[in-house]
């Protein structure tokens, strides 16, 4: 099939040199309607590129660091925590406070910063308990549905081969579904993210990209607010590829039976 | 083969009066039967069992329950004469999909099951080898099952079940969907398997009138006895056996062809029309 049609055509699959060509077009496309767009308040590439050089003068590195630490830690200790709280949900006592706590998610950070400013002890512990907290709920969402849609015969399977119920519990729940955690992670890594703009905009001490990002905003310095925007992203995007690659690395069984591959 | 060379040894398996319900609804009634072992002196001959019967008739519930992954609500299945109920695990099953585990391997797949009979690794992994080499799959353990064609996956998921149960196999609609070359294998896989030990014993839930005549030494018709249909108290039963022994229609290579199978299939499908 020409390639022309194919890219407009249902479940076309297209060979690696095809895609290749296809983002690369439209990432062309993006750049020359942003460098043409009408639209005066949109900053120009350039200017974005100079705002960027002047932040990173001011210290953006550091601060890029101080917030890409917070959230690496936010999603580790929210990762190990939701993922026991979803695996308890097996239990059918912990069924409740996990649905619970799933619900959670609807709330604003802003009406419970009160809250954890009471529980913690320092700025940094305050700002690690809302992240971990904003990602907790819908992590821990992810991943019970995901225990949730276990097939029966996966469980049936465990048993006829004589296993006991936790043994089930550790082949079917926790080893079988260790490809999907990566894909619930890779949400969630990219919620933290946007979670820890509005944290550190909540909680100001240690600085922190999120900080920065605010004060350019409130002296309406756009491009200065795009090109934290833009580091953000590119940070965002090496994250999401380096999970990928560990749940490639760790579980090549999962992309087999797909027709897409990532 | 003939029919005076064969007898019935000790009793395998016993169905006794299973019942059960659903929200008070009735799905099997007072289900009673029982698998001896046939000994055909110089032989190896296992058990083939086929339980046919109409869609929605229970064979689902029954199979859940002989694989002891579902109790009954009253009755009870025993295996080698045990004075208990079967345990899951006692009875292999091989599910119409043939689930394996996706996160192992062909050999992570076998070993968790050849473990649990055999401790020592070494000696597992080699039982485990010889399955593979006997069923054509020896270059296929390194393998995720999502790189199995249809019939490797079956064979692999036969193995995993026979590794670990005593003997028994269940095999959930083994026949559907397959075109007629691919039944015919699994027709042959069924005897193999079945003739590997004197005591081993397949179950063979279908609809498939003909494969599980061509494939079993016993058939079960299950089903609501005829004038039962609208009598919602009652739930299925096993109606009817046949004794294809006797009928001088098993262990004969070719017999499809014949007119008095064809004569035999006949007769069931009226009998099944009639459920």
């Amino acid at each position: 099939m020409n390639h022309a049609v194919a890219v407009f055509s249902p479940n076309a699959v297209l060979n690696k040199t095809a895609v290749r060509i296809l983002i690369a077009s439209q990432v062309i496309i993006v750049i020359l309607l942003w460098v043409f767009s009408p639209f005066v308040l949109l900053p120009k590439p350039g200017e974005v590129l100079g705002a960027l050089g002047d932040l990173w003068e001011q210290g953006l590195g550091a601060e890029l660091i101080t917030s890409f630490l917070l959230n690496v830690q936010a999603i580790a200790v929210a990762t190990v925590l939701s993922l026991l709280l979803a695996y308890a949900t097996v239990m059918p006592f912990f069924r409740p406070i996990v649905a619970l706590l799933s619900k959670l998610r609807f709330l604003s950070l802003v009406g419970l910063t009160f809250f954890f400013t009471l529980m913690a002890r320092s700025g940094h512990e305050l700002k690690l308990s809302l992240l971990v907290f904003s990602v907790s709920v819908f992590f821990v969402t992810g991943m019970a549905d995901v225990i949730n849609g276990v097939p029966k015969e996966m469980f049936d399977l465990a048993r006829t081969l004589r296993m006991g119920e936790w043994r089930v519990v550790w082949e079917v729940i926790v080893l079988g579904q260790i490809d999907k955690v990566f894909d619930v992670l890779r949400q969630n890594a990219a919620i933290g993210w946007m979670m820890l703009t509005m944290v550190e905009g909540i909680v100001r001490s240690e600085g922190g990209v999120g900080t920065i990002l605010l004060d350019q905003n409130h002296h309406f310095r756009l491009a200065a607010v795009f090109a934290i925007q833009l580091t953000i992203l590119l940070l965002g995007l090496f994250q999401d590829y380096s999970i990928g690659v560990a749940k490639n690395m760790l579980c090549p069984y999962a992309a087999l039976t797909l027709e897409r591959k990532s | 083969m003939t029919i005076a060379s064969y007898s019935f040894g000790e009793t395998l398996l016993k169905i006794e009066n299973v019942s059960l319900e659903y929200d008070g609804r009735p799905v099997l009634t007072g289900v009673t039967a029982e698998i001896k072992d046939i000994i055909v002196p110089g032989s190896i001959i296992g058990q083939v069992v086929g339980i046919l019967g109409p869609s929605g008739c229970g064979k689902t519930s029954l199979f859940r329950i002989i694989a002891g992954l579902n109790k009954p609500t009253s009755g009870r299945v025993t295996v080698n004469g045990s004075d208990r109920p079967v345990m899951a695990g006692e009875v292999g099953v091989v599910a119409q999909t043939y689930p394996l585990f996706e996160h192992r391997t062909v050999m992570g797949n076998l070993m968790l099951a050849a473990t649990k009979k055999e401790k020592d690794s070494k000696i597992a992994r080699d039982k485990v080898m010889e399955f593979l080499r006997e069923f054509g799959l020896e270059d296929k353990f390194n393998l995720y099952p999502a790189q199995l064609s249809g019939g490797q996956r079956q064979r692999c998921a036969i193995i995993q079940q026979i590794l670990c149960s005593e003997h028994f196999l269940l095999m959930d609609e083994p026949f559907s969907g397959l075109d007629l070359i691919m039944l015919e294998k699994t027709c042959e896989l069924i005897a193999k398997v079945a003739n590997m030990d004197d005591l081993n014993t397949i179950i063979v839930v279908t609809h498939d009138v003909t494969a599980a005549c061509s494939v079993a030494d016993h058939l079960w018709l299950m089903g609501r006895p005829p004038g039962e249909e609208g009598n919602a108290h009652e739930g299925s039963r096993i109606v009817k056996q046949y004794n294809l022994i006797d009928r001088d229609l098993c262990w004969q290579p070719g017999i499809i062809t014949t007119s008095r199978f064809t004569d035999f299939v006949r007769e069931v499908k009226e009998e099944f029309r009639r459920l």
